[in-house]
């Protein structure tokens, strides 16, 4: 396993710097620099202002001493600054990384905790009111848009009942506290779990129906094994490995934050904060937030092959 | 039994999470909360000097020498008190107030100012935004204090508006920033971990992307302020804020023209207005020969409803306006003045004319995407193709848009809009070399000496009626011309709750700043 760990972990190497490459050269392709999103269309800017501010980016030299250049740096810890206010980038994404991965986090676990066990539920009742029922609200939950039912939870949970806040993090006024930042992060995070749910639930439930007829499930039953036994020591985790996989593939969504989400909730993750790069064509910022992506999805497919390895005693990497 | 009291525990738990969501500090004049930089007018990251906009929420904690009045007709002193310069308007004189105290409790003085003025024109720390930082470098000969209380700067060259050039000149303390190199300036934590002004409030607390919370400074120059805190809330966009604002977590944002009105509908909101100070227009790429013809562009005006554009799908949050200036002042009188009023007979006739091609299609380049100007689009779209004009609106992001709009290729129209004011008109628009610019374009000033001769005179007219009387004669040679598709002028709104007490707040164009005496702003409970 060592030994496997350690070839992927060097395959990710070269990898991780080709996208680093195409990151940067999409970046060069892209119509427009920070300077064009700083030059206001309703004012005036003269060239010798645009020239000095293109010298301060480094926005005058090539492509390549510029690529080399940030490489060298990241190579040393350092991930610069930002274009679009000169924050430090290593400092704003791990405030944002933060955010989102208490949303994010939250929301994947509010889905695993709810939509598996209701995919074993209904998987065990195939055809009956609760499958139809819960396989109608998986359609619903798939199928709707965050923003639709945030804007909807939005309006009936924080406007009209006011049981929420109507986004941020913690409250203004006020210190923040444990139940303060859970009272911020409830709503947010419920209304991005219900694809979660709706995603896990589907999956398991199609797993379970799969693994629920097969030869060993009846010889079990036939052993005499309870039902419960059956479920969890024969049916489950057989019918969880595919599920492991969704769940892995989900994991870099806690890194990529919700955009939609975030901004509705005003809840400054790297979601907000990569759609703030893209429009300030802010380099620095997007290719470290492109770093640290890049370095979560490799690490989740890692970790979800180490996963495999865990739940199901015949798969060997050595 | 033991599943009923888990339940129950959670139950009371999360009850227990769930506080007062605004919770109003007692006596004073309250905690006033507000999303200072949502919309137009608004900056992420208030910081002098490099942001473009944000300066309502800038002028809470710094002040610059002078600002615009409420309604921004006229300027306001604030850190000077008078200004004055000689007959050719090189030399200006700035007498300063005493008796200003930092945050700090430091004196306010000339050297502040001087090395405030120094460091905008820095290349290494500004970032050669709008105002004094704006100015050529080679244009300032000097600036030196010429006593504790009077700041004397030396022009190169004649600029009878210098003093609209101060309004964004905001002054920041020699002795707590002497240390700091210029290069460092932008990305230094300074400005939210201890920053220190003049203005109404002082720095409390600052949390990156969340809020940024002030409190009164004792000492400010017009009175100690009556609110307990003044917080400025961030939000993403404009709906988050609205939501705030009607959960009762906020005091005020802006609002679109829509909203406002619906709000004002409800009466249960203050709806706080102000000009925007932008003329929405259409350009001509006059490097396009069908464009230099004076009747094709006419035809644009005669073919489009502009009256009917700003009353019904603007909800009359606009006005129309002759030519590219914003405010009445600076236009002539209107008998003077063609309106152009919707006669698409008239336009098909002018097309007919100019012969031109009604097979032709045009993009409308435009970096506009919000629902008030789309909908424009569109009907500036169906009233042109009644004539035989052809456009198709593309909406495009700030920095798409900029990066070939600036190089007059690759576009023929475009919808956009411009700040022009008395102190701000925007010359280099019709200027060789100006904007957009590639060396040898045929821009305005080219094909009309006598438009260029106005500006030549505008420039160094240190008279203001007379200055403003040239602004009105470039006008009429606009209107006359149709030198650019002239739409409208919005306004722009705030609503804010019905218990704030003498607060006014508008988004206006880049923020102001304007005066706006916050020291007087309280909150009921």
């Amino acid at each position: 396993m060592l030994k496997y760990l350690v070839r992927r972990i060097l395959i990710s190497a070269p990898v991780l710097l080709m996208i680093t490459i195409i990151i940067f050269g999409l970046t060069e392709i892209a119509p427009g620099d920070v300077v064009d999103y700083f030059r206001s269309p309703d004012l005036e800017m003269t060239a010798e202002a645009e020239a000095a501010l293109r010298t301060r980016f480094g926005l005058d030299q090539p492509a390549a001493v510029r690529y080399f250049k940030w490489l060298g740096n990241v190579a040393r810890g350092d991930f610069g600054y930002r274009f679009t206010d000169g924050e430090p980038v290593a400092v704003v994404i791990g405030r944002r990384l933060n955010a989102s991965l208490l949303l994010m986090g939250t929301a994947l676990a509010i889905g695993v905790l709810v939509g598996v066990p209701l995919g074993v539920f209904i998987g065990q009742r195939q055809y009956s009111f609760w499958d139809f029922s819960l396989t109608g609200f998986s359609f619903l939950g798939i199928s709707t848009p965050s923003f639709v039912t945030g804007i909807v939870a939005l309006l009936v949970f924080a406007i009209n009942l006011r049981w929420f806040p109507a986004g941020g993090m913690r409250p203004v006024d006020s210190e923040a506290t444990l139940g303060s930042t859970i009272h911020h992060l409830l709503l947010p995070s419920i209304v991005l779990s219900l694809n979660f749910i709706a995603t896990f639930m589907r999956y398991t439930r199609f797993s379970m129906l799969e693994v629920v007829r097969l030869d060993y499930v009846n010889t079990a039953r036939a052993k005499g094994l309870s039902p419960t036994a059956v479920t969890w020591r024969h049916i489950v985790p057989n019918a969880i490995l595919p599920v492991i996989t969704v769940i892995g593939l989900s994991v870099p969504t806690l890194v990529v934050g919700a955009v939609f989400t975030e901004t509705i909730f005003s809840w400054p993750g790297m979601g907000s904060l990569y759609l703030d790069a893209v429009r300030g064509r802010d380099v620095p910022l997007l290719m470290g937030m492109n770093l640290v992506i890049a370095l979560f999805v490799l690490g989740a497919n890692i970790l979800t092959d180490v996963a495999y390895a865990v739940v199901d005693p015949r798969i060997r990497y050595d | 039994m033991w599943n009923r009291r888990l339940t129950l525990t959670i139950l009371l738990a999360l009850l227990l999470t769930i506080v007062p969501v605004h919770a109003q500090d007692a006596g004073g004049g309250g905690t006033l909360i507000g999303a200072f930089d949502v919309g137009p007018g608004g900056a992420p990251k208030a910081i002098p000097f490099m942001d473009t906009a944000g300066r309502t929420w800038l002028s809470k904690i710094w002040s610059p020498l002078i600002s615009w009045n409420a309604d921004m007709s006229a300027l306001e002193p604030q850190l000077a008190t008078e200004w004055s310069s000689n007959e050719d308007s090189t030399v200006w004189t700035f007498k300063l107030r005493e008796g200003v105290l930092w945050h700090d409790g430091e004196t306010f003085d000339a050297d502040d100012v001087v090395f405030s003025l120094n460091l905008a024109l820095n290349p290494d720390a500004a970032t050669n935004f709008p105002g004094f930082s704006s100015l050529s470098r080679e244009s300032v000969a000097s600036i030196t204090a010429v006593d504790p209380y009077t700041v004397e700067i030396v022009l190169n060259s004649p600029n009878p508006r210098l003093p609209f050039f101060m309004i964004f000149a905001w002054v920041l303390p020699e002795h707590a920033l002497k240390d700091l190199n210029p290069a460092d300036y932008q990305t230094t934590d300074w400005f939210f971990t201890n920053p220190i002004g003049t203005g109404p409030f002082m720095h409390d607390e600052y949390v990156a992307d969340q809020f940024w919370a002030l409190v009164p400074n004792p000492n400010y120059f017009r009175g100690a302020p009556k609110l307990d805190r003044l917080i400025n809330r961030y939000f993403a966009d404009e709906t988050s804020a609205l939501l705030a604002l009607e959960s009762g977590e906020i005091n005020f944002t802006y609002v679109s023209g829509d909203v406002a009105l619906r709000l004002q509908e409800e009466g249960t909101y203050q709806i706080y207005d102000g000009p925007s100070g932008v003329t929405n227009y259409f350009i001509f790429n006059l490097r396009n020969p069908v464009f230099q013809d004076v009747r094709v562009r006419q035809a644009f005006l005669y073919a489009i409803d502009r009256k009917a554009i700003a009353e019904t799908v603007l909800k009359g949050t606009a006005t129309v306006v002759p030519c590219i200036s914003a405010f009445p002042s600076m236009w002539p009188d209107a008998s003077e003045l063609n309106d152009y009023a919707y006669d698409p007979a008239k336009a098909s006739e002018l097309l007919q004319e100019a012969g031109y091609d009604t097979s032709a299609s045009f993009e409308l380049m435009t970096y506009y995407n919000n629902q008030f100007h789309l909908d424009a689009m569109a009907a500036q779209q169906a009233f042109l193709a009644a004539v035989g004009i052809n456009i198709v609106p593309v909406a495009q992001d700030v920095p798409t848009y900029n990066s070939y709009f600036y190089t007059g290729e690759g576009w023929d129209i475009s919808y956009r809009g411009v700040g022009v004011n008395v102190g701000n008109f925007p010359f280099s628009f019709y200027e060789p070399g100006g904007q957009p610019t590639t060396d040898g374009a045929p821009l305005a000033g080219q094909l009309f000496p006598e438009l260029q001769a106005l500006i030549d005179a505008a420039r160094i007219e240190s008279d203001a009626d007379a200055y403003l009387g040239l602004l009105q004669d470039i006008c009429k040679f606009q209107n006359e011309n149709a030198l650019e598709g002239y739409m409208w002028t919005a306004v722009r709104f705030g609503a804010g709750t019905s218990n704030l007490q003498d607060f006014y707040w508008f988004p206006a164009a880049g923020g102001g700043p304007y005066e706006d005496h916050a020291e007087l702003w309280s909150v009921t409970e």
